[in-house]
């Protein structure tokens, strides 16, 4: 029994939150499919086989560490710094996750772990627009699987028709190109401020430079020296905003 | 890499999502991360990719640098990237850079 002042149940199926969600998450489930695409064909075009290239799409879910990996993997690179590499292009989801955890602390524990690996970038910001705060609220958990069910669903039918398509293009016509491609576009709005921008370029001009380290350890070289390098120009813009005071 | 090697890749694929994104949900109670971490977690992710597409455009496939009108990536990339400025919508963009690198493949 449920008295009248007890606080709302955040995992009791709510029919019209699952349908906002539905609703909410339409427009962009085109996109979220077209990006699995590229990835599906850029991941057989690196070498994966179909089989391969379809267990990483089911498994990994993630697909800017994916196609980071790709390169890693033609090049043979060991497979800890495979792990790293992900882990690091990865690491914006662990500020989603801290926003996002709490509003279902109450799930049993596989739950959570679910519903954590699968909310991506665009759930997680369509999610914290419709519930800014961790007051418990009806239908949390409603509107959550409601975006969550359709991305993936278009996320793997967009990258398995890409592995077929992909497998079934001639290498000659360069498709591998379209991940790097698709990485520039990933990144493009990410270097958005000042700082963001030049640790990227920095740490650019860097994985360039010491492309010849041993395991392939360049990458991270560079992602160290262009995240110090972001963290120093935001310090000096910081100090300057503080002068002018 | 082995078919061995592969499968194992995947499988540590796996593990940096689950650690990156279900962590925190594990954890379940709120945390509030400091500002100096937030800074690091977010430039980290923009420098990664920056430091994949950087050799993808200018290395050669020796591993030179390849800074000339004949690294057809480089070029593609360039104009991609100033599409991608000008009408922010990635499946154009990924069409149009794709459509000038196999031009420049093709005329040049």
């Amino acid at each position: 029994m449920s008295s009248p002042d007890s606080l709302p149940d955040v995992a009791a199926h709510h029919d019209p939150s699952w349908r906002a969600g539905l609703k909410d998450g339409i427009p962009t489930l085109f996109g979220i499919a077209a990006w699995g695409l590229v990835v599906g064909v850029a991941m057989v075009k690196s070498g994966l086989t179909v089989m391969q290239a379809l267990g990483m799409t089911l498994l990994v879910f993630a697909g800017s560490a994916q196609l980071a990996s790709l390169p890693l993997i033609a090049a043979a690179a060991p497979i800890w710094v495979i792990f790293l590499t992900a882990v690091v292009v990865n690491l914006r989801f662990v500020i989603f996750a801290a926003l996002l955890a709490p509003h279902f602390a109450k799930l049993p524990l596989w739950r959570r772990f679910l519903l954590g690996y699968g909310a991506g970038d665009m759930t997680t910001a369509m999610f914290l627009q419709r519930y800014p705060t961790e007051k418990p609220a009806e239908g949390k958990l409603s509107y959550l699987r409601g975006l969550l069910y359709p991305n993936f669903a278009a996320w793997q039918a967009g990258s398995i028709a890409g592995i077929f398509l992909g497998s079934a293009v001639p290498a000659e016509w360069g498709l591998g190109f379209a991940g790097t491609l698709a990485i520039v576009c990933i990144t493009v709005p990410m270097v958005a401020s000042r700082p963001a921008l030049c640790g990227a370029l920095v740490a650019g001009v860097t994985a360039v430079l010491a492309h010849s380290f041993p395991y392939k350890l360049g990458l991270l070289a560079a992602v160290i020296v262009g995240m110090s390098t972001a963290m120093l120009v935001e310090g000096v813009i910081e100090r300057r905003k503080a002068a002018n005071v | 890499m082995s078919e061995l090697e592969i499968w194992l890749t995947i499988g540590a694929l796996v593990c940096a999502t689950a650690i990156t994104r279900s962590s925190f949900w594990v954890i379940g109670e709120h945390v509030s991360i400091p500002t100096r971490v937030q800074e690091m977690l977010r430039y980290a992710p923009s420098c990664a990719l920056a430091a994949i597409i950087g050799p993808d455009l200018l290395l050669d496939p020796q591993g030179t640098v390849e800074f000339s009108f004949h690294n057809y990536k480089l070029l593609a990339g360039a104009a991609a990237i100033a599409y991608y400025l000008a009408r922010r919508n990635m499946l154009e963009t990924i069409v149009f850079g794709m459509a000038c690198f196999t031009a420049l493949r093709l005329l040049l």
